[in-house]
Formats: C-alpha cells, sequence, structure tokens
C-alpha cells in the first residue's frame, strides 16, 4: 500500500464531493463522511511503518518526498478523526445554509491538504501543502460573511506574512547544503555555526509562531475562530494551529537536532528557555482574556491561545517528560477544544445562533448530551483526573518543578486557575442557572451532532483512564528524538520521583463515588423540584430576570480589565493603518500630468549616464 | 562635427517643448522637432567627408561615398514620425472635443 | 521545415487583407485573428522542439549575415511567440462576442498588427528591424487605447502616445549611437565586437536604449502611462497589453542588455530597480477603487518582479524571470477578460460594485479567482512555480544585498495578497443585490477556462515549459551559442 494513496484519496475525495454535489445533497453528504472517515483508516494502516517514497518530480525535477514516521503518523491519525468528526456534526449544522458544496469541497481540502503537511518527507512540498491550507482555511473562514471577512483578512494577511520568513529559511537552507530534503538537511546541519542555526530558528519560529498563536502572533485567532461557521472552528482550533506545532516539532528536534537546540544559547539564558518563557506570556495572558469573554466561540479562542503555551512549554524544555507531556497535551487539546467548540455549535443551532454567554442559560435538561460533552470538556482543559488533560498536564507540571523553573511551574498553575474560572462561567452560563422565556422550545441536538460528541467524551475519558496508549506512541516519537525512554505503562508513567497511575486513581475515585451513593441512599431525602424552582427568601422568582450570569466575574473582570488590554494588536493596526497611509502617499507621484510623466523619463535617462560615469570614475 | 552640434541641439529644443509646454499643439511640434533631430543625427553618423551620394552608376567605383545605410533608416524613421504625428494630431482633435481645452495641466481626469 | 518568416508574413498579409474580405462580408472580419493567431500559434509549437538544438536563423534577401536582416529564432524567441500567439488567440476568440457592438474592420486591423509588431521583435536579429517592429507594436497600441473614443481612453491614449514617442526617439538615438560605434546593424555582429570599446562610452547608448526599451517596458519612473491606458483601453485590449505588450518590452530589454551589451556591471542595478517597480507598483495599487487600475497597477508591479528576477543574472533569477513572464501573460491576460464582463454587467467599474457577483457571475468569478491566486503566488497555480525559482535564484547567490531584496519581494508579495484578496472576498462574500445568475457567453468562457487549465497545469507540473526555461536562460547568459549560430 503506497503512501501516495492518501493524498490521492483526500485530494481526490474533496472535487468528487463537491461534484456529487451539484446533482444530490444527500448523497454528497453520504460521500464526504465516507471519505474522511475512509481516511482514518487508511491511516490507521500505516501504524508503526517508516516509509518514505518520492511521489513526483514534476517541479523542476526537484525530488518530492512523502515520508511517515511515528510524528507524522501520530499527526495524522489526530488529523483525519478530527476530519471526519467534524464533517459527521457538519451533516446537521449546516444543513439550511446555502453554498454547501463550497464548505464540504473546502472542508476536505483542509483535511487533505493537512495531511500532506505531516506527510511532506521534503520541504518544497510542506511549504505547498501549507500554504494550500492556509488559503483554503481564510476562503472557509470569510464564508460566514459579515464581521468574518475582515477576520479572514487579518488572518490571511498574518499568515502570508508568516509564510514570507518560511520560505526564506527553506531557501537559506537550501542555500548552504544543496538540498530540500529533510533528513539531508538534518545531515548536513549539523557542522553548521551557531549563528546559522539562531538564524534559521527565528525564521522558523515566527512562521510557526504565528500560524500557532503564539503570544506576539496570537492577534488573528479570536476573530478568525470566533467568526469561521462552528465545525470548521473545531478543525481550525483543534488541528489548523497544531500544525505550528509539528513545524515546532520539525525544526527543533528533526532538523536542527535535540544536541544543537537544546545547546543554543549564552550561559543562563539558553534559547529553549527564552521559549518556554514565550509560552509561558502565551498561557497567562490569553487565559484570562479569555474569563472577560461574553462571546462562548470567542471565549473558546482565546483559551485556545493559552493552551498552546502549554505545548509550547512542553516542546521547548527538552526533558523527555515534557516532550511527552507537550505532544500529549496537542492531542488532548485537539480532543477536548474540539469538543467543546461542537457542544457550543450545538447550543448554537438549536437557539438559531446565540453565543452571547450573558443571554443563555439552564439548558442542561434540554440538552443532556451536549451537557455531558461540555463538562467532560471543560473538567478536560482545566485538568481533572480521569480526564486525559490531567495526564499531560501532569506531565508538564512534573518536568517543570523538577527541573526547578519555580517561575514557569507557577504561571502554568496561574494558567490552570484562569482556566477554571473561564470554564466554570461558560458551563453554567449556558447550562446551568434559570431557562430564559425564549429557550423553552430548544430540543435537543440532533443525532449527527451528538455522535461526534459522545465519541470525542468517550475518547477523552478513555484516555484519562489508560493513558499508556498514546503515551507508548508518545515515547516512540521522543526517543526517535534522541530523548530518553520513559517507562510507560497502561496506566501511566512510572518515573524516580512518583509513579503516576491513572487506574489506581480510577479505583479511587470509583470507590469513593459507590461511598457516597451508599450514603446518600441510606442517609437524608431528597425532593424533586423543577429547575425553575429557584430559592428567593420566600417571594416569587420571576422567571426571567433573576438570571444571575450576566456580567459573570464582574469585580474580578473589573479588577484585572486594565492590564489585559491587547497592546499587540494595537500595535499591528497601527502598523497596518500607517502602511495604507504610506501607499496612499506613494500613489499620488502618478500625478496625471503628461509633463510630470516625461520629466520622469528624462530624469531616469540623466541618472542613468550619470550614474555610470560616476561608477567608472569611482 | 557640426552636425551633431545641431542634431543634439534639435533633440535637446524638442525634449524641452515637450517637457514644459501646455498646449498640446506645441508638443505635438515640439515631437516633430525631436523626431527631426534624431533623423539628423542618424544621417550625420553616415557621413563620409567629401563623399558623394551612395548611387552606383558606370564610372562611379573609385569615388568616395556617403554610408547608405543610415539614409535607409532614416526614411523609415520618417515615416514613423509621420505615422505617430497623424495619429496624435486625431487624438488631439477628439480630445479637444471632450475637454474643450487642449491645454494638458487641465487634462488630469486619469491620476492616482 | 516551415520558415519562421510565416509567423510574421501570414498575419501581416491577413491584418492588410482584411478590407478585401470586408467587401465580401461585413462579418468576416472579426474571424480572420482567430484564424491568424492559431496559424501561429501552430507553427510556433512546431518550431520549438527545433530550437532546443540551436537558434534557427533566416537570412532574408539573400544576403549572408551580418549584411542582411535576419530573423533569428532561439529558445527564448520562441517562447515568446508561442505566449504571444496563446494570448492573442484566446484574447481574439473573446472579442468575438465582448467587441461584436463596437469593433469595426479597424479593431481587427490593429489587433493583428499589434501582435505582428510583437512577433517581429521577438523574432528578429536586427536592432533596426526590432525598432521597426517595435514601432509596429507602439503605434497600434496608442490606437487601440484611445479606440472607443471615450473621454478617458482619448485621454490616455495621447499621454500615452507622448510619453512612448519620447521613449521611441531615445532608442533611435541609441540604435544611431551604436552604428556609428560598430558599423553594422546586426545583433550577433555588435555582440561579437562588444568588447573591442571601452566599457565607459558603452555606457551611453546602453543608458539610451535602457530607457527607450523600458517606457514600453514599464520600468518604475517610466510607467506613468500604463495605469491609465491599460484602465481605459476595452478589456480585450487591456488583457493584450497587459499580458504581452509589456512582455515584448521586456524582452527587448533582455536582447540588449544580455545578449547585445552582456556588461555584468548592470545587473545589481537592475535588481534594485526591479524591486523599487515591484514595491511602488503594489503600493500604488492597494489603495484602488478602479478595477482596472488596480490591475494595470499591478501589472507594473509584475514587471518589477520580472525585471528583479532578470537582475538577479544567474541561472535560477533568469529563469525564474522568464517564467514570470509567461505566468503573467497567462494570469493578467485572464483576469482582464474575467474583469471586462463583470464590468460590463455592473456596469461600473468601482470595486465596491463587485459585491456579491460571485453568485450571479459564478464561472466568470472562480476564474478571477485563479487567476489572482496564481498572481499572488499561492501553490498549486503557476505563480507560485516562477516566484519560486526567481527566490530560489535570489537567495542561492548568498549575498546579503539580494537577500534584502528578496525580503522586499516577499513584503511585496504580502501587500499583493492583501488586496487581492480583498476583492476576492467582495466578490464572493459580500451580499449584492439579488438578480438572476447571468454569466458571461461561453465564447468568452471558453478561453478564460483554457486559461484557467494552463496556468493549473504548469503550476502542478512546470516541467512542461522549464526545458525552454533552461535553454532560453543559458542563452541569455552565455550569449557565444547566439553568435555562433548567426554568424557561424
Amino acid at each position: 500500500m503506497n503512501l501516495e494513496i492518501l493524498l490521492i484519496a483526500a485530494f481526490g475525495g474533496s472535487f468528487l464531493t463537491y461534484f456529487l454535489g451539484k446533482f444530490s445533497h444527500k448523497v454528497r453528504d453520504g460521500f464526504a463522511v465516507f471519505i474522511s472517515s475512509a481516511l482514518v483508516v487508511l491511516v490507521t494502516f500505516f501504524y508503526d511503518k517508516q516509509v518514505s517514497i518520492n511521489y513526483y518530480s514534476g517541479f523542476f525535477d526537484l525530488p518530492f518526498i512523502l515520508r511517515i514516521n511515528t510524528l507524522s503518523w501520530f499527526f495524522a491519525i489526530t488529523i483525519a478523526g478530527l476530519g471526519a468528526l467534524s464533517i459527521a456534526f457538519s451533516l446537521s449544522y449546516m444543513k439550511e445554509r446555502k453554498g454547501t458544496n463550497f464548505y464540504y469541497l473546502i472542508m476536505l481540502l483542509v483535511n487533505a491538504s493537512m495531511l500532506g503537511i505531516v506527510l511532506s518527507g521534503d520541504l518544497v512540498s510542506f511549504y505547498i501543502f501549507w500554504e494550500i491550507m492556509s488559503w483554503t482555511a481564510f476562503l472557509l473562514i470569510s464564508y460566514n460573511r459579515g464581521p468574518a471577512i475582515a477576520a479572514g483578512m487579518k488572518y490571511i494577511v498574518m499568515s502570508l506574512a508568516g509564510s514570507i520568513f518560511m520560505l526564506i529559511g527553506i531557501f537559506s537552507l537550501y542555500a548552504n547544503y544543496g538540498t530540500f530534503i529533510i533528513p539531508e538537511i538534518g545531515a548536513g546541519i549539523a557542522s553548521a555555526s551557531s549563528g546559522f542555526i539562531l538564524f534559521i530558528l527565528i525564521m522558523f519560529i515566527i512562521a510557526f509562531g504565528i500560524k500557532n498563536a503564539v503570544w506576539p502572533f496570537h492577534t488573528w485567532l479570536p476573530p478568525a475562530h470566533s467568526e469561521a461557521p462552528s465545525p470548521f472552528s473545531a478543525v481550525l482550533s483543534g488541528i489548523l494551529i497544531k500544525m505550528g506545532s509539528y513545524g515546532f516539532l520539525l525544526i527543533f528536534y528533526v532538523i536542527v537536532g535535540m544536541n544543537l537546540f537544546l545547546g543554543l544559547g549564552l550561559g543562563r539564558f539558553s534559547f529553549n528557555y527564552i521559549l518556554c518563557w514565550v509560552g509561558a506570556i502565551t498561557i497567562v495572558i490569553p487565559t484570562f482574556t479569555a474569563m472577560l469573554q461574553n462571546d462562548a466561540k470567542k471565549l473558546l479562542a482565546w483559551h485556545s491561545i493559552g493552551q498552546m503555551g502549554y505545548i509550547i512549554i512542553g516542546i521547548s524544555l527538552g526533558t523527555s517528560l515534557g516532550l511527552a507531556g507537550g505532544i500529549f497535551h496537542f492531542f488532548n487539546h485537539a480532543l477536548f477544544k474540539a469538543l467543546l467548540f461542537l457542544t457550543v455549535a450545538a447550543v448554537e443551532y438549536r437557539t438559531r445562533g446565540v453565543r452571547d454567554l450573558n443571554s443563555l442559560g439552564g439548558l442542561v435538561k434540554k440538552m443532556p448530551v451536549t451537557f455531558i460533552g461540555v463538562l467532560v470538556g471543560a473538567l478536560a482543559i482545566i485538568g481533572v483526573p480521569l480526564t486525559s488533560g490531567f495526564v499531560s498536564k501532569w506531565l508538564i507540571y512534573k518536568t517543570l518543578i523538577l527541573d526547578g523553573y519555580s517561575f514557569l511551574a507557577f504561571a502554568a498553575f496561574i494558567g490552570t486557575w484562569g482556566t477554571l474560572l473561564s470554564f466554570y462561567k461558560l458551563v453554567h452560563n449556558m447550562f446551568l442557572g434559570q431557562l430564559p422565556e425564549k429557550y423553552k422550545d430548544v430540543k435537543k441536538a440532533p443525532l449527527s451532532m451528538q455522535v461526534p460528541i459522545l465519541i470525542l467524551s468517550g475518547v477523552i475519558l478513555l484516555f484519562g483512564i489508560l493513558p499508556g496508549i498514546p503515551l507508548k506512541v508518545i515515547n516512540e516519537i521522543g526517543t526517535s528524538f534522541g530523548f530518553e525512554s520513559l517507562n510507560v505503562n497502561i496506566g501511566g508513567i512510572a518515573s524516580e520521583t512518583g509513579t503516576l497511575n491513572t487506574i489506581n486513581i480510577l479505583a479511587v475515585i470509583a470507590v469513593a463515588a459507590i461511598l457516597i451513593w451508599l450514603f446518600l441512599r441510606a442517609g437524608a431525602k431528597s425532593r424533586r423540584v423543577t429547575q425553575e424552582d429557584s430559592y428567593g427568601a420566600g417571594l416569587s422568582v420571576p422567571t426571567d430576570k433573576y438570571h444571575y450570569t450576566v456580567e459573570f466575574y464582574d469585580p474580578f473582570s473589573r479588577m484585572i480589565k486594565p492590564y489585559l488590554r491587547d497592546v499587540i494588536d494595537d500595535f499591528y493596526n497601527w502598523i497596518a493603518k500607517g502602511a495604507q497611509k504610506t501607499f496612499d502617499h506613494i500613489r499620488h507621484l502618478y500625478t496625471g500630468d503628461v509633463g510630470h510623466y516625461a520629466i520622469y523619463i528624462i530624469l531616469f535617462l540623466a541618472f542613468l549616464i550619470l550614474a555610470s560615469f560616476g561608477w567608472f570614475l569611482l | 562635427m557640426i552636425y551633431y552640434i545641431g542634431a543634439f541641439g534639435l533633440v535637446f529644443i524638442g525634449l524641452y517643448i515637450m517637457l514644459t509646454k501646455r498646449n498640446l499643439i506645441k508638443v505635438l511640434i515640439g515631437l516633430n522637432i525631436l523626431d527631426t533631430g534624431v533623423n539628423l543625427f542618424l544621417i550625420s553618423i553616415g557621413y563620409v567627408g567629401k563623399g558623394t551620394a551612395p548611387i552606383f552608376s558606370r564610372g562611379s567605383e573609385q569615388v568616395l561615398m556617403v554610408d547608405p545605410v543610415p539614409q535607409a533608416l532614416v526614411l523609415t524613421a520618417i515615416v514613423i514620425g509621420v505615422a505617430v504625428l497623424a495619429l496624435a494630431l486625431s487624438l488631439a482633435i477628439m480630445l479637444h472635443k471632450h475637454y474643450g481645452t487642449l491645454n494638458l495641466r487641465k487634462v488630469k481626469e486619469q491620476r492616482w | 521545415m516551415v520558415s519562421p518568416v510565416l509567423l510574421i508574413a501570414v498575419p501581416l498579409g491577413l491584418a492588410f487583407a482584411i478590407p478585401l474580405f470586408g467587401f465580401i462580408s461585413k462579418k468576416i472580419s472579426k474571424y480572420i485573428p482567430p484564424v491568424a493567431m492559431l496559424f501561429n500559434l501552430i507553427l510556433s509549437l512546431m518550431l520549438m522542439p527545433s530550437t532546443l538544438k540551436g537558434p534557427i536563423v533566416v537570412s532574408i534577401g539573400g544576403w549572408n549575415p551580418p549584411f542582411c536582416i535576419n530573423l533569428v529564432v532561439d529558445s527564448l524567441s520562441i517562447l515568446f511567440s508561442v505566449l504571444i500567439a496563446l494570448v492573442g488567440f484566446l484574447v481574439s476568440i473573446y472579442a468575438l462576442d465582448y467587441m461584436e457592438k463596437k469593433a469595426t474592420e479597424k479593431y481587427h486591423i490593429l489587433y493583428l498588427l499589434l501582435l505582428v509588431g510583437a512577433t517581429g521583435v521577438v523574432l528578429t536579429g536586427d536592432i533596426f528591424n526590432l525598432f521597426v517592429f517595435f514601432e509596429i507594436l507602439c503605434i497600434s497600441s496608442y490606437a487601440l487605447v484611445a479606440y472607443l473614443g471615450d473621454k478617458a481612453g482619448v485621454e490616455s491614449g495621447i499621454k500615452y502616445l507622448i510619453q512612448g514617442s519620447i521613449g521611441s526617439s531615445l532608442i533611435l538615438i541609441g540604435i544611431g549611437i551604436l552604428y556609428g560605434m560598430f558599423g553594422s546593424l546586426n545583433i550577433a555582429d555588435i555582440a561579437s565586437n562588444i568588447n573591442s570599446i571601452g566599457s565607459t562610452a558603452l555606457l551611453i547608448p546602453l543608458a539610451l536604449l535602457v530607457t527607450g526599451f523600458g517606457v514600453e517596458g514599464a520600468i518604475f519612473p517610466l510607467n506613468a502611462w500604463l495605469p491609465d491606458a491599460h484602465s481605459s483601453a476595452p478589456s480585450s485590449i487591456s488583457a493584450i497589453l497587459s499580458g504581452i505588450a509589456i512582455g515584448v518590452g521586456v524582452y527587448a530589454l533582455t536582447r540588449v542588455i544580455f545578449t547585445l551589451f552582456g556588461v555584468s556591471s548592470i545587473f545589481p542595478f537592475l535588481a534594485i530597480l526591479g524591486v523599487l517597480t515591484l514595491l511602488v507598483g503594489e503600493a500604488s495599487a492597494f489603495k484602488q477603487n478602479n478595477l482596472k487600475r488596480m490591475l494595470a497597477y499591478s501589472s507594473t508591479g509584475q514587471i518589477g518582479l520580472i525585471v528583479f528576477g532578470l537582475g538577479i543574472a544567474n541561472y535560477h533569477g533568469v529563469a525564474g524571470g522568464l517564467f514570470q513572464v509567461v505566468s503573467h501573460g497567462l494570469g493578467k491576460s485572464l483576469l482582464f477578460m474575467a474583469a471586462g464582463y463583470m464590468i460590463y454587467r455592473t456596469g461600473s467599474m468601482d470595486i465596491s460594485a463587485l459585491k456579491g457577483i460571485g453568485k450571479k457571475m459564478p464561472l466568470t468569478s472562480i476564474a478571477f479567482t485563479i487567476g489572482a491566486f496564481s498572481l499572488i503566488g499561492l501553490p498549486p497555480f503557476a505563480g507560485f512555480a516562477s516566484k519560486f525559482l526567481i527566490i530560489q535564484g535570489a537567495l542561492l547567490k548568498q549575498d546579503a544585498l539580494f537577500f534584502v531584496l528578496a525580503a522586499l519581494v516577499l513584503l511585496a508579495t504580502v501587500i499583493e495578497g492583501a488586496y487581492f484578496l480583498k476583492v476576492c472576498q467582495i466578490i464572493h462574500f459580500k451580499e449584492g443585490n439579488n438578480q438572476k445568475k447571468k454569466d458571461a457567453p461561453l465564447v468568452a468562457l471558453i478561453p478564460m477556462f483554457i486559461l484557467v487549465s494552463l496556468i493549473i497545469i504548469i503550476g502542478i507540473y512546470p516541467n512542461l515549459v522549464s526545458d525552454f526555461l533552461n535553454s532560453a536562460a543559458s542563452g541569455l547568459l552565455d550569449k557565444l551559442a547566439y553568435i555562433e549560430g548567426v554568424l557561424g
């Protein structure tokens, strides 16, 4: 079975879906689900294979290489899986929209190009697929019209700016080593000067950092992810920004190599330590900005930025625990951010487009499955035991504490605290509390939405209880980079300072739950009340006005809001406005008066003649 | 030598008119002068001192002749200049019909 | 073995025969340009393989070089000839409907003459002959810009004429000085003798020729005519002018700088000039409200990119610059053709009037979007492959100056991306007033989609053209092959 099958199926399937949609929408829907699930199956075939083939040389005779190794496989299975679940979710979400052919085409194309990115073995095809992913994502972000258009424009300009740096980096590597193929570059760069390595690293960090929404480059993410159609927001937050993390892993450990990367820097300020600090700022600031948001999708979008910080810390720290934590957190965040976006999308679908947290409430009885989904997702992102988020966060905390990075650990803990506050706000404002009058007729989420939600929740819980399954693969990735192997068993990781064994945790919690249940059965009687029956100190409670979710965390918000003004965004806007003014002035060169134009010609001639004499008189 | 000075003098006069005058007809006259100057320059390149017309006839093989190639070039160049001038004048008429003026400083709708 | 003379002779003959055909039937005159260009296209494609071995030289009049006027068809010439014939053919089919009501015989005669001039410039091996064909090209374009006789067209036409004729006079002075120095008008002859004159004295004719050809080729301070001319001309003419005429100007520049003079000190200057043109062009395009004016400024930017590629003067750079001529020719013609019908249907040239036209004219909008993506340089379209080669060439030089220039080129790409994508967003994603679907007619859609498929095919499989690019680039960088092919 060749690797090219994956790409051909992915790209061919997307175009076929578009054309099928011209005939019949039902056939197209079925085919879209089929092809995205087929991709998942095809990727699993390549588990534990290391293949590298030259699949195309029509591009100026440059060899294009497709390769799969454990790292690629891990990312590919996440991409394919999330793609399939989002498409399944879109079946009902997009039912009443127009232009759905275009939507499915672009969703599948984004999926296909992301697969292409992780499967590329040479930098040219990497860049090609990266750009295809960027512009297809741009088309779909702008799909919703209205404020989405400005959001899409911000996204694509920043993405194109990032690609500049990547292209410069790729060509600098080519100019020095004469090849685009990744393993060959890795072999050649071992003998490079540290100045050159620093330059290459900075080029690629800017490029991948923009895509990954690391702190100074994050401003495109909140508008883009909140205005995109919601199943696509799940893909965007879940995987697309993680392509930046894949890029980081590629450039840090595959191309530059662990020893050179970790050895870079002067004295106390090693390069990867600075990166960890960037990660720490990325955790703290966006997480608290998220807490102040009133739009559910903006809250989730700001959180995506924050969680990227954990991944950056994990990857840059340079210990095997940290690397495992970072990669596992990538996987977990993909799962639970997709889950959260899908549940918010379900609520948005049933309430006809309402995302404003100040007006929702009390939907727990109306949409129970969705509530389970958002609860599992929230617990996972906070990092409560029994969810996989706990394992990855535990790994990161452990490595930070073990190696004595106290400030970074403090930043990580603050991040968790902020996450807890914001997700309580999300869950409470959407599902708990009182049900406003206008949402009395909200129905349950349709089946095609419930299935992906349940699948994702199940996977989160499964990997929370048995984290050994993904950890085994992650450990292989870590050893392939040259880190020492972790002692992984099915229930967790054993290390010198203490074992994480989630099966024991499960056992303890299960026993505790059974004991509590027995107490409740034997003890006090409880009385069933309706949802509207709230305590009103003896007076009757009006249903509509008593909704205490508006201006959640108001005192705290007022306290920290002045510190959280997004100065980076203001800076970028200032640059953009300045550039536009400059361009406006430049075009005034063409005054419209033909005498001026003729003078330009003669001046140019005079300049040429004088310059040529000047050159030779020097 | 003097022919070169004359030719370039005409070229500079023509260029000066084209760059500074406002009336379209004056600019076109300047264009014509520029073309004339260039043609004169081309002919002067082919000048051989004391040469006669470059025409073969019986008994003229030993006589000094001027270079015929620039004369051919100039014929072509004159024709091109005439064609451009004719086109320009017809465009000038249409311009006057639209704008009512031949002042090039006022014909500035296409700008920036 | 067919002679390349037919490439010039047949369209020229057919152009002058159009009035004769007009006696038979008034309607037949609009079908003659497509026939002529199709003949050119097929002939050029047939001649392509033989140019890879060496230039084809045809001497006219029975004299031998260097005393005759000869046609020298090497791989650079045939590449341009194919491009001219292809775009000319497709635009003439497009004009069958677009210029239906407005075209008379004169339009078609002038159109064929323009293409004859362009083909003549790229095929000839004699510098004065090049000037003559160049003038045919220029004069036809002056007339065609003002063809519709409206206010904007006449104003742009007269301004273009004034600037173009200053340029032509400068070329003529330059040719005169060259003749005075070398006594010959044959490009190969001058090229082989170029080292006999000291390089200081050579720089004056070089400056004159560069300025003169640069006016038509639209380099920075000399391109003020371009935005007016390309935005006021009828859209089929804009497509030809933007796609081909400035490409031919660049060809003439290339011939003069590389083959004729070969002075290597001018190359960094050329690169800087190219980047300056690129930046000014893209910056000026940014805030335009008029769609065709925006596309015209973008053309100036792309020419800057081509000149930058040529100024890099190593193999990748020159090949990249030539590839950019091809991809720009295809892409910009496509954009102008699509814009022509969009403007016609909405009745206004404003970009904001294009709101929601993606629903009304879906196929045309897709063509426009693909053309825009190709021009920005997004894979998998042709523009990406050409930009890839150029940046590769620039960074391979390992020189700080070229590094900075390459970074500026990429910055200009971001600016270009911003305004083109803004237009694409307005077309597809903004609400327009709901009118029924009324796309461009089939006769116009076919050439557009031929161009779309070519852009995609060349983008995915650039090896199709890279053989010719290779041999053209090496022919430019090393002119001995050219000289030997002609003079023997």
